[in-house]
């Protein structure tokens, strides 16, 4: 046994020795594969500014349903999004911000990149929680299913993106409003994220490079608003005329008071008879379920 | 219409403490305007009278100052909530609400005393990335590399830091208590590592600020190259230097280095 003592080299933890990797993980998480799922998705979003009564929309929907490795796709934006904003939020906090002496533009840009990360969690949380968990908070409830069987019941059938995403948006201004303030913010954050990381990784290394760099993102920015912009036009111009008696009858059944939503909006409702009688005309066809 | 004069005295409010962690507390002082009177010269009025407005004796304000040219960094404080150097700053132009101005110490350093600050952090952050030409050694190493008319030059902007701190203190991944080493230490790193006998050093110089508190904690608000004095191309340097440890690390990866 030895018993002279030896100046210890200051020992890192796990997380210190890896520090870089785990900054440069952070950036590249905000790009792919979450930043570039987001472009898709506002892509196909836009698609319901077509007045085709949701049928391209639809179309953007279902191809995204039938795509292969899905769940793969889905674990690793889950990942990838828990990753970035779990390290973003320890960023955030560990920062002193201080646009009010030094408001220069870049520094306004790196107090909004926190303020729109924290928007964007809060925005994707009830995005998600109400549209796909179908959570409902206090009566806010818009589900969003891309078929359903007819009877309401969860499966392929009747095409109802459109008017159940039209709902979700046309349920209350301060639902549009959230949704604004929302996408801006994830639209913002990855524009100008696109930008930083530029430098971060060294790939605009002078000032004019980055300059250039910006009115890259710039346009993004524009294009990518553009489209969400697209979208929430088109669910709110949507009509509920335009929905054929299968998707009323879906409507009716998955939407609390849906009857009456309907009838609210001067559209001719099929009778329950008549719906009664088309869901067991389905379910004779499909035997039963 | 009545043309205003030029007010014949100006108050300075300076926040004052015995030293770091201690309470601190804003006194003015009333101080009669000479023509191109900067800050340094309006302390030294207060060194000579330290009355307060209310009348009260209090002890002479602590500050630091070397050069009173903007060469040496000493004198910096956070001036009407911006950080520069008050020799530099001339009071006619700074007056505030018509009459003040408000003099603080860097908030990102220890405080020594009222406006003084030490600013050791920095230097210890030049050792711990080697700012040096290695030349020492046991025999002669003959004649250095030449270097162009345009390394030099180049090289000539980073050279004209003077460890003043506005950069850091302007930095809002800057803080009194983490590790970040902020662009003053970077801009040093790209000077030393652009040398052509600097180089020897390159690869340590990037293991260091690719720890805790290196290149990576930058956050790109760029107020560093806006508030330096001295001009100093900040954001080639932190830019260049993401590139090069990014390089860096796919090398030491595969190199099986560290
Ligand atoms: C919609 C999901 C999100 C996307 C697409 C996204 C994308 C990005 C991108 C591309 C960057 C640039 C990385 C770089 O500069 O190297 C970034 C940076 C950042 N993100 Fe996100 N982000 C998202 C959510 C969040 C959330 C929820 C937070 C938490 C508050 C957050 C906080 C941050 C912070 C603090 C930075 C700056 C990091 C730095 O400067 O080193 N992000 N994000
Ligand atoms: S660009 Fe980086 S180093 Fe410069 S002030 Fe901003 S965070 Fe600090
Ligand atoms: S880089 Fe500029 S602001 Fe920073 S310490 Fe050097 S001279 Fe001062
Ligand atoms: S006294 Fe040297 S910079 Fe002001």
């Amino acid at each position: 046994m030895s018993a002279t003592p030896t100046a210890a080299p200051p020992q890192l933890s796990l997380i210190e020795r890896h520090h870089f990797l785990l900054r440069r993980l952070h950036s590249l998480s905000g790009i792919v594969p979450v930043g570039l799922f987001v472009i898709f998705h506002l892509f196909t979003n836009a698609q319901m500014i077509w007045p085709d009564a949701g049928a391209t929309f639809q179309h953007e929907v279902d191809f995204i349903h039938s795509m292969p490795a899905l769940l793969f796709i889905e674990i690793s934006l889950w990942v990838g999004i828990g990753f970035h904003a779990a390290l973003g939020l320890v960023y955030t906090f560990t920062g002193q911000g201080n646009v009010k002496n030094y408001s220069y533009s870049a520094n306004l840009r790196y107090t909004l990149q926190r303020i729109t990360g924290i928007l964007a969690l809060i925005f994707i949380f009830f995005h998600i929680a109400t549209l796909r968990w179908r959570w409902d908070f206090f009566g806010w409830f818009t589900p969003f299913y891309g078929q359903l069987k007819i009877d309401g019941s969860y499966g392929k059938g009747v095409p109802m993106s459109m008017p159940l995403t039209a709902y979700a948006l046309q349920y209350s201004w301060i639902v549009v409003l959230f949704y604004v303030i929302g996408v801006a913010s994830v639209v913002y954050h990855w524009a100008n994220g696109l930008w930083t990381a530029a430098i971060s990784w060294g790939l605009t290394i002078t000032p004019k490079a980055q300059q250039r760099w910006g009115a890259v993102c710039l346009l993004l920015f524009i294009a990518l608003t553009a489209f969400w912009g697209a979208a929430i036009y088109g669910a709110l111009a949507y009509s509920y005329q335009e929905m054929t008696t299968d998707q009323k009858i879906v409507f009716m059944e998955v939407i609390p008071d849906g009857r009456e939503v309907l009838i609210d909006h001067g559209v001719e409702v099929p009778s329950e008879a008549e719906a009664e009688r088309r869901q067991m005309e389905y379910a004779a066809s499909h035997g039963g379920s | 219409m009545i043309a205003s004069s030029p007010p014949k005295t100006f108050i300075l409010k300076i926040k004052r403490s015995l030293g770091e962690g201690k309470p601190s507390h804003w006194e003015s002082f009333e101080v009669p305007i000479r023509p191109s009177m900067n800050i340094i010269s309006a302390l030294q009025y207060v060194a000579a009278n330290p009355v307060t407005t209310d009348g009260k004796n209090v002890e002479p304000v602590v500050w630091d100052a070397g050069c009173l040219e903007e060469v040496c960094g000493a004198c910096t404080m956070v001036i009407n909530g911006h950080v520069r150097q008050s020799c530099s700053c001339l009071v006619a132009e700074n007056l505030q609400d018509g009459n003040t101005i408000t003099l603080e110490p860097m908030s990102k350093f220890p405080v020594v005393r009222d406006l003084w600050v030490d600013r050791q952090r920095m230097f210890d952050n030049l050792k711990k990335i080697h700012g040096w030409v290695p030349i020492d050694g046991t025999h002669d190493l003959g004649a250095g590399p030449t270097e162009t008319q345009e390394e030099q030059e180049q090289r000539y902007a980073y050279s004209r830091c003077m460890t003043c701190g506005c950069c850091l203190e302007a930095c809002p991944q800057f803080t009194k208590d983490n590790d970040f080493k902020g662009a003053q230490v970077f801009a040093q790193i790209e000077y030393f590592n652009s040398h052509a006998t600097g180089k020897e050093l390159a690869a340590e110089r990037l293991d260091v600020i690719m720890e805790p508190g290196g290149i990576t904690d930058c956050g790109n608000s760029q107020n560093c190259v806006k508030v330096c004095p001295k001009e100093l191309p900040l954001l080639d340097a932190i830019a260049s230097l993401g590139r090069k440890t990014t390089v860096h690390a796919v090398k030491r990866f595969f190199s099986g280095k560290k």
